[in-house]
């Protein structure tokens, strides 16, 4: 135990000494969030009961320069939550009150803790839903989102977690109060809302969020259709956008992945065949049933194999159900697996899959494929078991993955976060000079470096010194972009 | 724009290099000027030594159409970025009405400026999905990338949006687009605010997915609403929009932008979307209020104010409003706004109007002086634009 007993004290009495776990077996269950690999037991947990405990327990830590993390529901995939060791966890799970759900003007106001689901669970009475859908919705919280930017299936037509937040109440490193945004999008200044979605928790806690509810859709059509190849299914989506049509989801599963989410919730996907996609437009019902009529045409032109139109709600969740449970089921054909975020360019999806195949065989795993293909969102999950020893080789070859994206031109993360996983590779992407300025941006919020330290930006302590010599940015050896 | 004074120099250049360099060689401080539709907006520009002018800095750098995305040095004229990608069926979703009087892409995000589209596309905030700026010390920085679903690293580029040029310089800004759809189509209401909000919330509470919602001042006023989709559909969808806004709604016969996918649509008088710009530039002789605040309270709060003429976005809660050119009334304006929990900022006013350019400091403003002191320490850039919150220490 490193905090001495007057820190004890002081959050014992910034909130009740029965909601600060001090016991190391109980603060073990916070050790990690959904990437296991990270783990690092917190000196304490603090379970505030409201925003003003929250506050205070921040005060707390700025008063005695204790590191903290705050944490929903430890769902996250890049060690966002990861503990700091001599650093304290804010859990937000006990401010899960739906504040208010307002059908006139289409918001709803939540405390952090709310799960994602609650959100459209509260607000389907009127007719209304929160559009960003992350696959872990059941249990991810609306806090853990707006750090996360969280995206989901529908955000080629919605957008994600930042389109759909107008204001945050949030506690900031020195322990003060304040509103970023507003009621409405414009905005008394720039837009601080905006940077401080997707921080990952390094800039405050929120610990009240507005969000837009949109009316639910007149008419929704999903379409379940197999491909011969990977390759075919990807020009299926370019024809789709070439035909000026935004489905509200285009979603693609490989092999492996179609075996591993139909053994789990037996969705009715065809065992075997290469690629399948998952193709959704919503809307007026005029324009949907059109522009689904052009869809299937294309798939037709395609060489689709089976064309599986969901003639129910049931159906259509049961098509979702099997998407959605794939990350986990991929866990009944492996041992251990790693799951990858990058992004490239939607129009070198085939190109990045190719590759990615090259590099699995090369480095004797397996890798499965499912992922948000009208944005070019990947997520390859790479099969492996630690019992062979084989995690090493697994970890490398996963981080060799998202590197190849920002290569292609893409992104490091396209909804996980970078986290702790991933801030060693944020060279790959940023510039030095781009990531001092981020640097210059935390400090601005949080200038004693407490709030979520060690997460998103690379750091010697972290990543190693690692000189080397400079290497050309992929973009800039395209002549996109220049550096001076 | 505040006149230069006669020391001023002005800067013109034409690339990223050309930028930095103007910044590191210029001493003292510095505006930031687009193509001047909005040089006399938010704060009054305290006198400066240089205007570092971005209209030289033009072009699209990268388009790829199957990517849907498209970076753009931010002098470029989003007009003449519309041109450009129109061959493609594409185009950026935003259509703030100084768009036609050629204003730039960075100055676009710069004002946090947005039209009637932001109901369903939102403002640049939210199609801006990269951004390389030179900061007050030269420093060059990048964020965001060129795909449209991101997270890595901070989104600096919301930074920028309603930066007002004391930020930073922004060179480049990658944008994402969308379709252009096949046919628009505009359904008119003519009716005062009261009964325009009335059709407005049934129309929200509908699944009609209109693509603006707004209400232009007039005798008695005029509720205009667009909707957008394939050519086969949106005749079905105005009859429904018919139905549901009563008799007295007819579809508008002078909508120049019905024929979405036209290069080059004509223009025409009497187009409604025109009248709707016209309010939202305002006349030379008054006082332009940017306001946004819960659409449910916009019509009371614009009943109270002394408008000679408002365009409002009654799905979005955002309206322009032109008031007599007189402090007192902006002055009571930015309060009547804050009364009702929402935001504003004074735009175009004759020049020398001693009135306050913003409403009260909002509760984060030591946040946004501390990230004002990160990317321009010694407050080179845009000097007054957040008077009197931003340089008080």
């Amino acid at each position: 135990m490193t905090l001495s007993d007057t820190v004890l004290r002081a959050f014992g009495q910034a909130l009740s000494p029965a909601d600060v776990i001090s016991d190391p077996v109980r603060c073990r269950a916070y050790e990690c969030d959904g990437l296991t690999g990270y783990r690092v037991v917190p000196e304490l947990v603090l379970l505030p009961r409201d925003a003003g405990q929250v506050a205070a327990a921040v005060r707390v830590c700025a008063e005695h320069r204790v590191p903290y993390v705050a944490r929903g529901a430890g769902t996250g995939l890049s060690g966002g939550a990861l503990p700091v060791a001599d650093g304290v966890v804010i859990s937000l799970s006990r401010l899960k009150r739906v504040l208010d759900v307002d059908p006139v003007d289409r918001r709803a106001v939540l405390e952090p803790g709310v799960t994602n689901l609650e959100i459209t669970a509260a607000a389907a009475p009127h007719g209304l839903y929160y559009a960003p859908d992350p696959s872990s919705q059941q249990v991810c919280t609306i806090g853990g989102n707006v750090a996360e930017n969280s995206g989901g299936a529908h955000c080629l037509k919605y957008g994600f977690t930042t389109n759909h937040v107008l204001a945050l109440e949030v506690v900031l490193p020195d322990g003060s109060v304040v509103t970023l945004g507003g009621d409405t999008a414009e905005q008394a200044g720039p837009d601080l809302r905006g940077v401080f979605v997707g921080s990952e928790g390094t800039l405050g806690i929120t610990t009240k969020i507005t969000v837009r509810l949109l009316r639910a859709p007149e008419t929704v059509r999903t379409l379940l259709a197999d491909f011969p190849s990977v390759s075919t299914a990807g020009d299926v989506v370019s024809d789709i956008v070439a035909a000026g049509i935004v489905p509200a989801a285009v979603e693609m599963m490989d092999t492996l992945a179609i075996e591993a989410a139909e053994e789990a919730v037996h969705a009715g996907y065809t065992l075997g065949v290469p690629a399948a996609l998952i193709v959704e437009l919503d809307g007026p019902v005029e324009e949907s049933e059109s522009q689904f009529e052009q869809v299937k045409a294309i798939c037709d032109r395609h060489g689709c194999t089976r064309l599986h139109i969901a003639g129910s709600a049931e159906e259509r969740a049961a098509i979702w159900r099997g998407r959605k449970a794939a990350f986990a089921a991929v866990g009944r054909i492996s041992p251990d697996y790693f799951v990858q975020d990058g992004v490239v360019p939607r129009t070198r999806l085939a190109e990045v899959l190719d590759r990615i195949a090259g590099m699995g065989d090369e480095a004797g795993l397996r890798v499965a494929n499912v992922f948000h293909a009208g944005d070019g969102n990947l997520h390859p999950l790479v099969l492996y078991s630690s019992a062979a020893g084989e995690t090493e080789r697994a970890e490398r070859l996963s981080s060799e993955i998202a590197e190849l994206c920002v290569e292609l031109g893409g992104s490091l993360s396209g909804e996980h976060g970078i986290g702790t996983d991933k801030a060693c590779s944020m060279p790959k992407m940023f510039g030095r000079d781009d990531l001092e300025v981020m640097g210059r941006v935390r400090a601005a919020f949080d200038p004693d470096g407490l709030c979520n330290p060690g997460k998103v930006l690379p750091t010697p302590r972290l990543c190693g010194e690692r000189p080397g010599k400079y290497r050309a940015h992929p973009l800039e050896e395209a002549g996109v972009i220049e550096r001076l | 724009m505040s006149p230069p004074n006669a020391t001023t120099t002005t800067l013109r250049p034409k690339d990223l290099a050309a930028v930095r360099d103007a910044v590191l060689d210029t001493p003292g401080k510095i505006a930031i000027s687009g193509a001047g539709t909005a040089g006399g907006w938010a704060g009054t520009l305290r006198p400066v030594d240089a205007v570092l002018d971005t209209t030289a800095l033009t072009g699209i750098v990268a388009h790829n159409p199957g990517d849907m995305t498209v970076s753009v040095l931010a002098g470029t004229p989003m007009r003449a970025l519309t041109a450009e990608l129109a061959e493609h069926r594409q185009h950026v979703s935003f259509d703030a009405a100084r768009v036609a009087d050629g204003a730039t892409v960075g100055g676009l995000v710069a004002t946090a400026d947005a039209g009637p589209a932001a109901l369903v596309f939102g403002s640049l905030r939210d199609l801006v999905i990269g951004t390389t700026v030179v900061l007050a010390d030269g420093t060059v920085a990048r964020s965001g990338g060129h795909v449209i679903k991101n997270v890595a690293g901070y989104d600096l580029a919301k930074l920028l949006h309603g930066s007002y040029g004391a930020l930073a310089v922004l060179v480049e800004v990658v944008l994402r687009l969308h379709p252009v759809p096949q046919r628009a189509a505009t359904v008119v209401v003519p009716c005062p605010l009261a009964e325009a909000a009335e059709l407005a919330a049934r129309l929200l509470g509908s699944q009609l997915e209109p693509a603006a919602v707004e209400w232009v001042s007039g005798e008695p006023g005029t509720l205009l609403v667009r909707v957008e989709g394939t050519a086969e559909a949106v005749p079905a969808r105005v009859e429904r929009l018919r139905e549901l806004l009563g008799a007295a709604a007819e579809l508008d016969e002078w909508d120049s932008r019905r024929n979405l996918s036209n290069e080059s649509p004509t223009r025409r008088d009497g187009d409604p979307w025109d009248r709707h710009a016209a309010l939202v530039r305002g006349t030379p002789d008054d006082a332009v209020l940017r306001i946004g605040v819960r659409p449910s309270r916009l019509p009371r709060v614009l009943d109270a104010l002394p408008a000679r003429g408002v365009a409002a976005g009654l799905g979005t809660g955002v309206a322009t409003v032109s008031l007599p050119a007189d402090p007192a009334a902006v002055t009571q304006a930015h309060a009547a706004v804050a009364a009702a929990g929402g935001t504003s900022v004074l735009r175009a006013r004759p020049a020398g109007l001693d009135a306050p350019a913003w409403g009260p400091a909002p509760s984060a403003v030591a946040v946004l002086r501390a990230v004002k002191t990160a990317h321009d320490p010694d407050r080179r850039l845009g000097p007054g634009r957040f008077d009197p919150w931003m340089d008080q220490q």
